[in-house]
């Protein structure tokens, strides 16, 4: 008698598994990024992770890298227990991360990046370069794989694929990695590119290590990986072989969205008989979009769903005038614009809240008055220039009320407050300059749910005085906020602005390309 | 035999043909080379072996002050104090000779003043990551306060030269000793800017800290030696000094502050395309060297060659610059 | 930074002068009468015009080196012109317009050629040195000082004040309503601390930076200004001592009131000037004064680094979290 088949698999399944996550929990202040995860990883596998932007795939692996440490579970690599303090710990435990973008030295070639930090037989400062052994040494480390690099060209000279095999290389340097962690390799490479990629991938999954994969683009992760995690709101809510897939016609965009998150958009209330106050036409940047064309009504919130790659950070910062266009005509209140400066495009009545608002949209050292009135000095100051203390704080107090600030202390630094907060101010300081364009770009990046009902809401009412677009990698977002939304495929339109196009057609539309019926 | 081409691989092969980038690396070398054949032409005294031999004796003192510095630029960091430091050790020197100490005593003390200062900006800068140059503008003024103090605000002559002097006088033919002594420390250093990962590390750094970081490599000690060895060599430059004038110079900083920055910036042009390096350094150098001791034969002012110096510096960092810029694109 | 911490600051900045006033005090009678204090508030004026215009380099992120040299020539310009007869009001407007003019230079190269500021001022601060032994050779003019009536400017007085200190009073006055009162100075602040949104907030990020090296430069010619007036003679040299003082004025009162402002340099400069004044009047050599300042310029940067003074105040937070 031959035992049983199925019993028997599920036992090789399980000495199979070399990575044990369990119950594993990550808070951020309020925001659970993590609430309970199990996740399980096989020898010589490709293990996609799925999930929309914020789901908790990025904070799973920065737990798995060593980059942040866990408030509760527990890591089983190999059947032993482990506690993963700082990122050395995790590549001394066999476990390698390349990330989104890769660190390297631009100036040195490909195989000086490869063996960075370990250049010589023994580490130090005072080693003996051996540049001819060193070139030989990351061939052979090449050899291995079947893809083709030329590592003695400055990486600043590589093609972008050539960068994330060089990367993929450095993290591979040491014997002893069991476990690749590839964060987003493809958000930047052609399709021929990803193929070369692709292949690297399956000659290591041949040579025993196993591959957790990120990424946003649906239409690439049956073509290989063998496994899928999908993640939604912070928890793991499916895993299956790609075979389980198409033998239950399982839909990972439906898996990925959140069902419940309906109720946290305002009603749709733009009826699109608004007079259009922006009109973009066949509106073109080199590389990185090209013939966008829409009109932004007052009345209505405009969506643009695109992943990152998709260019819409730079259509959001052409609009802006902080980049330049191409081709294409930008026309406000039917008049042809070309925005040198953000100066101008602000003087001229739009208004961009930037996607890194840390970065792009706030002073942070300085309090929440000096920030929501800096882009509008017209109103803020008066005669020479002076500014008009008085009516600034009471008009940043109004805003402030008018946007939920939490806690409402005027004087505190931007710094201090969260992520949704931060957000408010940069809205704030929008509606301080009572523009006719608001352009928002990932406006909830970082934001926990119950601050996302808030700005939507505002998001919502400004509407009915200006034109607002939505400019977002989350697919759910756009399609609940907007009254019409547009998708972008790697810089193209996907169709053209519609109403009522479903969350499936506009996330097939946005990470697939896939025109909508 | 078509093969060859394509196994240089294409980089290589772009490298080796491309004739702009030729005459950047050894257009320097051009320059220096016109600069001494036409003062040489003008001014017959030029080229006359004392003078010649003269300019190397300045040339090595100048080249071990500035050293420490040229790695310190390539590494994106900077030093303001290294020739405040040179002007402490000369002090210290002049003061304990003139005291009576032996010349061996007074330059071992120069010395370790050289050291303590080196040592105080590795602290400040590499461990405790302080701002470099505010810094190091802090521990130079610190440095020439001692020095002024130290001769109570005039210079110090000194009466014989000891050991030193007889050093610094000592020629091998036209050449200093000291010249060739100074030529085989860049020698090693540039061995070691070439093929020790010490080298490569500082190239590194400039450029992408973040990576080199992470590659494990101990960040903090590559610049706590470059602060150590800039510190060192300027106080050594120092003592050469005390011997060379026969006095202490509390206020010697101030020529070699323009000149430092400007033979490194200037001389980062040679070889590596705006990226300061040691050859560099002493082509730099001897370029200045040339231009000065040349334009004083032809009988121009201080003032005039204060303007060239200023002018030379602001054109290599245009020309750094503006070379980096077209080669990253 | 809220109510509170001001306050705080403040009273640290007063508490470290009366210590500096105590103890001068204690080693000589002369420290705090009328005569001592109108020199220290003299020796005030000069500083605190130098690192009034750096202080608005430094609030937008940038050094500038340039001014020791710039108020050389600036110095050396003024003499020229009075020298060669001309009105005093123009003499003056030369010199500091030609500190200006520089200072705009440098403002160009760094904000729209974006040279690296230390090297290219350093450089500027060269060539302008050059520059000002072109009118004498180096030999220090005074040739119709007396006649001009640049004396005045250092003797005269006003509502009371010696003019030094008056004009140090009205340009300060003058820089607080503009770096803290007017939306000019909220855009030279959003420009130091984060170009990219300063640019999202419509400001001209460029023509702020070129503008506060240009201020530098004036600032510096309007020092020397006094300078040459209470000297009366300028030369080639005058430039030298304003560098570290001023940098040491600048970071003192950043590190005391939590970053660069009209306030802070004013304070960090009058706590210099009572250091250095109380080493005249204690006849200590002047090459002491910038061993002192440089001293004081290290620790208090080490001493207020966020890093060191979260370690520094470890003891004291453990202590207070262990009550219950």
């Amino acid at each position: 008698m031959s035992p049983d088949p199925a019993q028997a698999q599920r036992r090789t399944k399980q000495v199979g598994h070399i990575l044990n996550m369990e119950r594993i929990e990550k808070r951020f202040g309020v925001v659970k990024a993590l609430d309970g995860v199990d996740f399980t990883l096989e020898a010589g596998e490709i293990h996609a992770l799925l999930g929309v932007n914020g789901a908790g795939k990025s904070t799973l692996i920065k737990i798995l890298s060593g980059v942040y440490s866990k408030d509760a579970g527990t890591i089983r690599l190999g059947g032993a227990e482990l506690e993963l303090g700082s990122p050395r710990a995790a590549i001394e435990a066999g476990i390698a991360c390349v990330q989104q973008h890769p660190e390297l030295v631009g100036d040195l070639t490909g195989a000086e990046n490869i063996f960075l930090g370990d250049e010589a037989l023994r580490a130090g400062l005072f080693q003996r370069m051996d540049r001819r052994a060193l070139r030989a040494r990351a061939q052979a480390l090449l050899s291995r794989f079947p893809v083709e690099v030329d590592l003695n060209a400055k990486v600043a000279d590589m093609p972008a694929v050539d960068r994330e095999i060089v990367a993929i290389l450095h993290a591979l340097r040491r014997d002893d990695i069991r476990i690749l962690i590839l964060d987003e390799p493809t958000s930047t490479l052609t399709e021929r590119e990803k193929a070369s990629l692709f292949r690297l991938m399956r000659s290591l999954k041949a040579a025993g290590i196993a591959i957790i994969y990120i990424t946003h683009r649906l239409e690439e992760v049956f073509e290989i990986a063998d496994r899928f995690t999908v993640f939604r709101a912070g928890r793991n809510v499916a895993s299956f072989t790609a075979s389980e897939a198409r033998a239950q016609g399982i839909s990972i965009p439906t898996l990925m969205l959140d069902r419940e998150s309906g109720d946290i958009f305002p009603a749709r209330d733009g009826d699109g008989t608004g007079t259009p106050v922006l009109e973009v036409t066949d509106l073109s940047r080199e590389g990185q979009f090209r013939n966008v064309s829409f009109a932004a009504r007052r009345g209505e919130i405009l969506g643009l769903f695109g992943l990152v790659g998709s260019g819409i950070d730079e259509l959001s910062k052409t609009l802006f005038g902080a980049l330049a266009a191409d081709g294409g005509t930008i026309r406000l209140h039917g008049r042809e614009q070309r925005f040198r400066s953000p100066a101008e495009a602000l003087r001229k009545g739009m208004f961009l809240v930037p996607g890194d608002r840390r970065a792009e949209g706030l002073t942070l050292d300085e309090d929440v008055v000096f920030n929501t009135t800096l882009a509008n000095p017209g109103r803020s100051a008066g005669l020479a220039g002076l500014l008009r203390f008085g009516s600034n704080r009471r008009a940043t107090a109004e805003l402030a009320t008018r946007v939920a600030l939490q806690p409402p202390r005027l004087d505190r630094p931007a710094r201090a407050f969260s992520g949704g907060n931060q957000q408010k101010i940069v809205i704030a300081k929008g509606l301080y300059c009572k523009a006719d364009v608001y352009i928002f770009v990932e406006p909830t990046v970082g934001v926990d749910i119950g601050a996302r009902a808030t700005l939507y809401q505002i998001m919502r009412d400004l509407s009915r005085e200006a034109a607002v677009i939505v400019m977002s990698s989350d697919c759910d977002e756009v399609h609940g906020l907007a009254d019409r939304t547009l998708a972008l495929y790697k810089g193209r339109p996907i169709g053209e602005p519609r109403r009522g196009t479903s969350r499936d057609d506009l996330l097939s539309a946005g990470i697939m390309g896939a025109v909508p019926a | 035999m078509t093969d060859f081409g394509q196994a240089l691989g294409p980089a290589q092969a772009r490298r080796r043909t491309d004739p702009r980038h030729v005459l950047t690396r050894y257009g320097f070398f051009v320059l220096l080379a016109v600069v001494f054949v036409t003062f040489a032409l003008l001014r017959p005294a030029f080229a006359s072996e004392a003078n010649l031999n003269e300019m190397m004796r300045s040339a090595a003192i100048a080249g071990l002050m500035f050293l420490g510095l040229t790695w310190i630029i390539a590494a994106g960091e900077i030093d303001v104090s290294f020739m405040s430091v040179a002007a402490l050790a000369n002090m210290i020197v002049a003061v304990l000779v003139r005291d009576g100490a032996g010349w061996g005593t007074a330059s071992l003390a120069g010395l370790g003043a050289g050291l303590l200062f080196g040592a105080l900006n590795a602290l400040l800068v590499g461990v405790m990551r302080l701002p470099a140059l505010v810094i190091t503008i802090a521990t130079g003024a610190l440095a020439a306060s001692i020095a002024a103090a130290l001769g109570l605000g005039t210079s110090i002559s000194l009466s014989q030269t000891g050991f030193v002097g007889r050093i610094l006088a000592a020629n091998l033919g036209v050449v200093p000793l000291v010249a060739l002594v100074v030529l085989a420390i860049y020698a090693l250093a540039w061995w070691a800017q070439e093929r020790l990962t010490f080298g490569h590390y500082i190239y590194a750094l400039e450029q992408n800290r973040a990576a080199v970081v992470e590659a494990g490599v101990p960040v903090n000690r590559i610049l706590v030696l470059l602060y150590l060895l800039s510190g060192s060599l300027s106080a050594l430059a120092g003592i050469l000094l005390a011997a060379a004038l026969s006095s202490g110079q509390p206020y010697l900083g101030n020529s070699y502050f323009l000149d430092g920055l400007t033979a490194v910036l200037l001389g980062g042009m040679a070889l590596k395309l705006g990226k300061p390096n040691v050859i560099g350094t002493l082509a730099g150098i001897f370029l200045l060297i040339g231009l000065l001791n040349g334009a004083a034969l032809l009988g121009w002012t201080d003032s005039q060659r204060q303007i060239v110096r200023g002018s030379l510096l602001l054109v290599g960092v245009s020309l750094v610059v503006l070379s980096r810029r077209r080669n990253r694109t | 930074m809220t109510r509170s911490t001001i306050l705080w600051r403040g009273l640290a900045f007063v508490a470290l002068l009366a210590i500096i006033a105590l103890v001068f005090q204690s080693q000589s009678a002369a420290y705090l009468s009328s005569g001592n204090l109108r020199a220290l508030a003299r020796h005030m004026s000069v500083q605190g015009l130098a690192a009034l215009g750096l202080t608005f380099v430094i609030v937008v992120r940038q050094y500038d080196l340039s001014f020791p040299g710039v108020a050389s020539l600036g110095a050396m310009t003024l003499g020229w012109l009075i020298a060669s007869g001309a009105p005093l009001s123009l003499a003056i407007a030369g010199g500091i317009g030609v500190g200006a003019a520089i200072g705009l230079v440098n403002g160009i190269a760094v904000a729209r050629f974006r040279l690296p500021d230390i090297v290219t001022t350093i450089a500027t601060g060269g060539v302008a040195i050059g520059l000002s032994y072109f009118y004498s050779n180096g030999t220090s003019i005074s040739e119709n000082f007396f006649m001009s009536g640049i004396l005045d400017i250092n003797d005269r007085r006003v509502l009371g004040l010696d003019q030094p200190f008056a004009i140090l009073a009205g340009v300060a006055l003058v820089a607080f309503v503009l770096l803290h009162a007017t939306r000019f100075g909220h855009a030279f602040y959003a420009t130091g601390e984060n170009r990219v949104s300063a640019r999202f907030s419509g400001v001209p990020v460029e023509r702020y930076v070129l503008v506060a090296f240009a201020l530098s430069g004036a600032g510096a010619c309007l020092a020397i200004t006094l300078l040459v007036a209470s000297s009366g003679a300028a030369n080639v040299t005058a430039g030298n001592q304003l560098l570290m003082p001023a940098f040491a004025a600048v970071y003192l009162g950043a590190a005391l009131f939590g970053r660069p402002s009209v306030g802070a340099t004013l304070a960090g400069t009058l706590l210099m000037s009572a250091m250095l004044n109380g080493f005249t009047l204690l006849a200590i050599p002047y090459y002491y004064s910038d061993a002192i300042v440089s001293t004081v310029l290290i620790l208090a940067i080490a001493g207020f680094d966020p890093r060191i003074t979260a370690v520094l105040g470890q003891p004291f937070r453990r202590t207070s979290e262990a009550r219950p």
